[in-house]
Order: C-alpha cells, then sequence, then structure tokens
C-alpha cells in the first residue's frame, strides 16, 4: 500500500513542493497621515493648527467658531491660529518661536 | 486639580444642551492651559524645588519652595509666590519671593529680576507665550546658581559688597538665611 501511494505522489510533478508552513488567511492595511506643515501644534495655545484654538473652544457656545478659527503662516514659516498670534503680536510683533520679526506668509486652513 | 479636570468635562456634556448658567463658569483659557502645564512642571520639578497649591481649584495661586543645594545660598529655603494672571499665556506670571534674603537679582521687598518674567523685552529673552510655567521654576530655582547675575543688580548693595568683598558678601548670605531663610 505505501508503496503505491509514494509512486503515485512523484507522478504529480517532477519537483515535489515543499509543505507550506503558513497560509495567508487576512491581512488589514494601515496607513498613518500627517498635515504637510513644519508645525502642526500651535505653540501658542498647544492645540492642533487645523482645529480651532483654545480660546475659540473655550468661546463658541454653537461649534461655528471651528470656521473662523483660520491658520496664519509667518515669513519665517512658522504656524500659529490666527487668533493666537494677532494677540501676541499686539506686545511683541515677532514670532515666538525664532524671535524674527513677524510677517504674514499666508492665512487660510 | 481633580476637580478643575472634571470642570472642564463637565463643561463639554453640557456646551451641547441649554445654555449654561453663571454656576458653572466657562473655564478660561488660562485655566484650560494650566490644567495641563502643572501636571508636566510637577513631574520634570528639579530636585531643589517643591510646589504647593493652597486651593487645588486655584492653579493659579502657586507657591514655590526653593531649598538649594550648592551657591551662597545653600541651606536656605526660599518661598515664592507664583501668580498666573488672567492674561496667561500672552503674559508672565506675576511673581514674589517671599522670604527675605540678600542676593543681587532679589530685593529684600520680594521683586524679582528674571528676565523671562519681563512682559516687553527687546531681546529673545523676555517674556513669549511657548515659555510655560516649568520654565519660570527653573529660572528662579537657577537664580542661586546658574542665573545669578552680578552684572544686572536689583539690590545694588548686595552686588557692591561682593564686588568689594566677597568674603563679606557670603557672611552676609549666611547671616540673612540663618534670620529668615531657616529649614
Amino acid at each position: 500500500m505505501a508503496d503505491e501511494e509514494n509512486s503515485s505522489d512523484r507522478a504529480d510533478g517532477d519537483t515535489p513542493k515543499p509543505e507550506k508552513m503558513f497560509t495567508l488567511k487576512k491581512w488589514n492595511a494601515v496607513a498613518m497621515w500627517s498635515w504637510d506643515v513644519e508645525c502642526d501644534t500651535c505653540a501658542i495655545c498647544r492645540v492642533q493648527v487645523m482645529d480651532a484654538c483654545l480660546r475659540c473652544q473655550a468661546e463658541s457656545k454653537t461649534g461655528s467658531g471651528k470656521q473662523d478659527c483660520v491658520v496664519v503662516w509667518g515669513e519665517c514659516n512658522h504656524s500659529f491660529h490666527y487668533c493666537c498670534m494677532s494677540l501676541w503680536v499686539k506686545q511683541n510683533n515677532r514670532c515666538p518661536l525664532c524671535q524674527q520679526e513677524w510677517s504674514i506668509q499666508r492665512m487660510g486652513k | 486639580m481633580i476637580t478643575l479636570t472634571r470642570k472642564l468635562k463637565k463643561e463639554t456634556t453640557v456646551s451641547n444642551g441649554p445654555p449654561i448658567t453663571d454656576a458653572s463658569k466657562r473655564v478660561s483659557v488660562r485655566d484650560r492651559l494650566l490644567v495641563k502645564e502643572v501636571q508636566e512642571m510637577e513631574q520634570t520639578l528639579p530636585g531643589t524645588c517643591h510646589v504647593n497649591f493652597e486651593n487645588p481649584n486655584e492653579l493659579f495661586n502657586i507657591t514655590l519652595t526653593v531649598s538649594p543645594d550648592e551657591g551662597y545660598w545653600a541651606g536656605g529655603t526660599f518661598h515664592f509666590h507664583i501668580y498666573v494672571t488672567e492674561d496667561y499665556n500672552m503674559a508672565p506670571p506675576e511673581v514674589k519671593c517671599l522670604t527675605k534674603l540678600w542676593h543681587p537679582n532679589i530685593s529684600e521687598e520680594g521683586d524679582i529680576c528674571l528676565s523671562l518674567l519681563r512682559q516687553n523685552s527687546i531681546d529673545s529673552l523676555g517674556w513669549a507665550p511657548t515659555r510655560r510655567i516649568k520654565d519660570v521654576v527653573w529660572g528662579l530655582n537657577s537664580l542661586f546658581t546658574d542665573l545669578l547675575n552680578f552684572d544686572d543688580p536689583l539690590n545694588l548693595q548686595a552686588t557692591e559688597l561682593y564686588l568689594k568683598d566677597k568674603e563679606a558678601f557670603r557672611q552676609k548670605v549666611n547671616d540673612y538665611v540663618k534670620q529668615y531663610a531657616k529649614r
């Protein structure tokens, strides 16, 4: 009996495939993302620049503040919430991160 | 601190419902910043420092105790009161030294000359909203060692004595420590 089986196995192919140790049954893909900005957290209120700043979060009752709270980029490429930065430049017109004179490069989301 | 966190939590749950009454007044930006900062400060406190809150609901009233282990003031215990104003973090905290001492940068009345506590400064050393309470604590602690500065004195007599006679300066510092800052 055993001899017969062996001979029939060999007949399947010239190079018998070794038995697989693992079989992939299921897989999950994981992706990461981050905002394409140099600093994604506002160094003044320590909230992500894409979220509403701490002040707007504290003051907004209806959630409308979230749309109005925009990001501002300086010529130095540092970004902050516009609300946070406009309060600070009243006292000292410099970027709090690099101490360069503050001038706005662009604003928006 | 725990109560403040609870207050914050309560506020967020209430905000979806009807308008909040004065009873649960909104938490200021200062208080929100402090909840995070105080925790961070306590984790990174220098060994020579100790902080205390007389009222755990008022994180803006901080008592700091510095017990230097080296330098002229070693062996003394110095108390500071840090008051974090409503304008924080656009404005630096107000700090007073509660212990009488003989120091070139701290007056006998308790006023303190520390660059990062200056609101308006043309150099990069003054206050900036990127600074935190822990920086203030480290600064005050360093006034007894690294930041001790005889070139920018608040107590002119202390500096003059130091420049004239270092041993007499050391003696006077010791006398003050024995009289006012005993551990």
